[in-house]
């Protein structure tokens, strides 16, 4: 028999009893279409939190203060003071180093006008916008003049420019900062927040300004640094663990007085479990596949015994086992088929749906779509063999006396 | 006349169902020349349905030695005789048993798909084998679209359409009017006129009377 008469046959069977076809087929449609949009979910997830993961700066370093160790009890990360400014200007002499803020930070009362609102004020230099890939939305940022003069200007964040009804002509007015006046200079471009502390929540000052007027001493709570480029990043942290150890006086089995966090790290951390959120996804989904494909399985059985007599005809004029494996194979395929190819439509359908209200958006996934027409013919075969060995093992005589 | 198509010798058939073992036919000697018109004629239980299951290739003796055309049938495997029974033998049913859904002309055009026969081919053949049994008009029916001797007709023709060495006809004209049923007699004759070997299994003794030889079976062994 010829694959383009089994291929006739087999859909020609599909157009008699619709409702029923239509039926089995919604199990696989179903499944399927869950599996791709679910699939769809876990990527957009994963691209949605990588992308503002990524706004925070690659090729990060921060070096975080230790904590201080008194009595038996161990303080806050950062609440030692042996972190230096001074650290920081050694720092950005190293090998692959691109760029190093040192980061001050309090919490003061901003007011502006009628309008006020408590947030983090940052003291840092002008390398904070590389370190941390911001950019000034208005205005400019803070100038190594600044720096030096530790002059009494203000960079807002944009959520904190909102909180105190400032727009773009708030650039050159004053606001009060713990009292004091600050001229403002500029606005920083929004990255979109993240959790409760939202990094367009801030208001940026020269570090010496801050330590003037705000923060005693020369202690820093972190440095952020910047690294040239991605497969320098061990390397760099290797250099400014060994550079601030010597600078800290600390040798032979000392603990180190400071951590360093590892942006792309933390990157790889989150891309890992949230990979494992969409295989997880991709599993659950898959069960409603298995029960679709049992669905087919059963109007399959249904069908052979149904059809018992036809199977005896067409052994009698000639059909051999494998013709009517084939036939009944195919019919299960040709139904596992169109259902997956119908819910990959309902699937995509779907994802944009969810990528629109989510905000993620929606890419186009050519391997979802391979994986799943493959999943539902696998569903096809795996469901379709035992149904159609069954009409193919029927004794002709036995199937041609079945009423 | 050439030599037998079909030589039986001590062919025996018995069935079992659990311990017990019943006999269907016993013994059977049996040559059939080609070109030959011949009625098994029986009473139920005479053995009548099972020799035509061995006839046809649908079952196998369970002892005995059987040749279909010098083909020794009692080795073969399944496949053997599903490719023995495409070749060399066209059924006519009692009850038709034409395919479901599916046109007088695809009903007829089916034996040649599991031959292999490409499709035009096979639409051609099955048009010319309707048309000559008179259904021309009819391709496009359905079964349930035709009468009892037409759809009989439609039966006949794809038992001829693939030209098989033998036509098994079981109890033909069982279940039409007298009047379809010598249609389907006059059919028969017809056939064997044209060179055809016709074995008939019938119960009527009027039908076997339209054979050139009967042979009688009784309690699974050949009476006369």
């Amino acid at each position: 028999m010829k694959s383009p008469d089994l291929l006739r046959l087999a859909l020609s069977r599909l157009g008699t009893g619709r409702l029923r076809t239509a039926l089995t087929m919604l199990g696989v449609v179903i499944g399927v279409a869950s599996v791709v949009a679910l699939v769809a979910v876990g990527q957009g997830a994963t691209r949605g939190i990588t992308s503002r993961l990524e706004a925070l700066g690659t090729n990060l370093l921060t070096v975080n203060a230790g904590s201080t160790f008194s009595a038996g009890t161990r303080g806050a990360a950062g609440s030692a003071t042996t972190l230096k400014l001074a650290d920081g200007d050694a720092l950005r002499s190293l090998a692959g180093v691109a760029a190093v803020a040192p980061q001050l930070s309090t919490q003061q009362l901003v007011v502006a006008g009628t309008k006020n609102t408590t947030t983090s004020i940052i003291g840092t230099t002008p390398d904070y916008t590389t370190v941390l890939a911001y950019s000034v939305w208005y205005g400019s940022f803070l100038t190594p003049a600044s720096i030096e003069g530790s002059l009494r200007v203000a960079v807002l964040g944009a959520t904190t420019a909102d909180d105190l009804g400032l727009g773009t002509e708030a650039v050159g007015t004053d606001v009060t900062i713990g009292g004091l006046s600050f001229r403002v200079i500029g606005i920083l471009q929004p990255k979109g927040g993240t959790g409760f502390q939202s990094p367009d929540d801030q208001v940026v000052v020269p570090v010496t300004t801050m330590r003037a007027h705000f923060v005693g001493g020369d202690s820093v709570r972190s440095i952020g640094v910047s690294v040239a480029s991605a497969d320098q990043i061990d390397v760099v942290k290797a250099e400014i663990t060994a550079a601030l150890r010597s600078r800290h006086g600390l040798t032979g089995s000392a603990a180190d007085d400071f951590s360093i966090q590892d942006q792309a790290q933390l990157l790889g951390t989150v891309e890992s479990v949230s990979s494992l959120l969409t295989v997880l996804l991709a599993g659950i989904a898959s069960i409603s596949l298995v029960v679709g494909g049992i669905g087919i399985m059963n109007i399959m059985l249904v069908s052979v015994r149904e059809r018992t007599r036809e199977i005896g005809i067409r052994k009698a004029i000639g059909a051999r086992s494998r013709d009517i494996l084939a036939q009944f194979l195919l019919e299960a395929l040709v139904l596992s088929l169109v259902g997956g190819l119908v819910g990959i439509a309902v699937g995509l359908l779907l994802s944009v749906l969810i990528g629109m209200l989510a905000g993620w958006g929606f890419t186009f996934s050519p391997l979802t779509v391979v994986v799943a027409v493959g999943f539902s013919l696998l569903v096809g075969i795996v469901f379709g063999v035992w149904p159609a060995g069954q009409a193919a093992r029927l004794d002709p005589v036995d199937a041609l006396r079945y009423e | 006349m050439s030599g037998p198509i079909i030589h039986l010798e001590g062919v025996s058939r018995v069935y079992s169902t659990g311990r017990i073992e019943v006999p269907a036919l016993v013994d059977i000697d049996l040559e059939i020349a080609a070109g030959e018109f011949l009625a098994i004629v029986g009473p139920s239980g005479s053995g009548k349905s099972t020799m035509m299951h061995i006839l046809g290739c649908l079952d196998r003796p369970t002892a005995g030695r059987y040749l279909l055309d010098g083909t020794p049938v009692d080795t073969l495997d399944d496949d053997g005789l599903a490719r023995l029974r495409s070749r060399s033998i066209g059924f006519v049913f009692q009850s038709y048993n034409l395919l479901p859904r599916t046109t007088a002309l695809e009903n007829v055009a089916a034996p040649l798909m599991y031959q292999g026969v490409g499709r035009s081919a096979r639409l051609a053949r099955a048009t010319a084998a309707l048309e000559r049994l008179g259904l021309g008009d009819r391709l496009h029916h359905q079964p349930t679209e035709l009468s009892g001797g037409q759809q009989q007709r439609v039966g006949i023709a794809r038992a001829i359409v693939t030209e098989p060495a033998i036509i098994l006809a079981d109890e033909p004209t069982g279940n039409l009017d007298s009047h379809s049923g010598d249609e389907v007699i006059a059919l028969l004759r017809e056939l064997h006129a044209t060179g055809r070997t016709i074995v008939l299994i019938t119960h009527d003794a009027d039908v076997a009377a339209s054979a050139d030889r009967q042979v009688h079976l009784r309690d699974g062994r050949v009476a006369a």
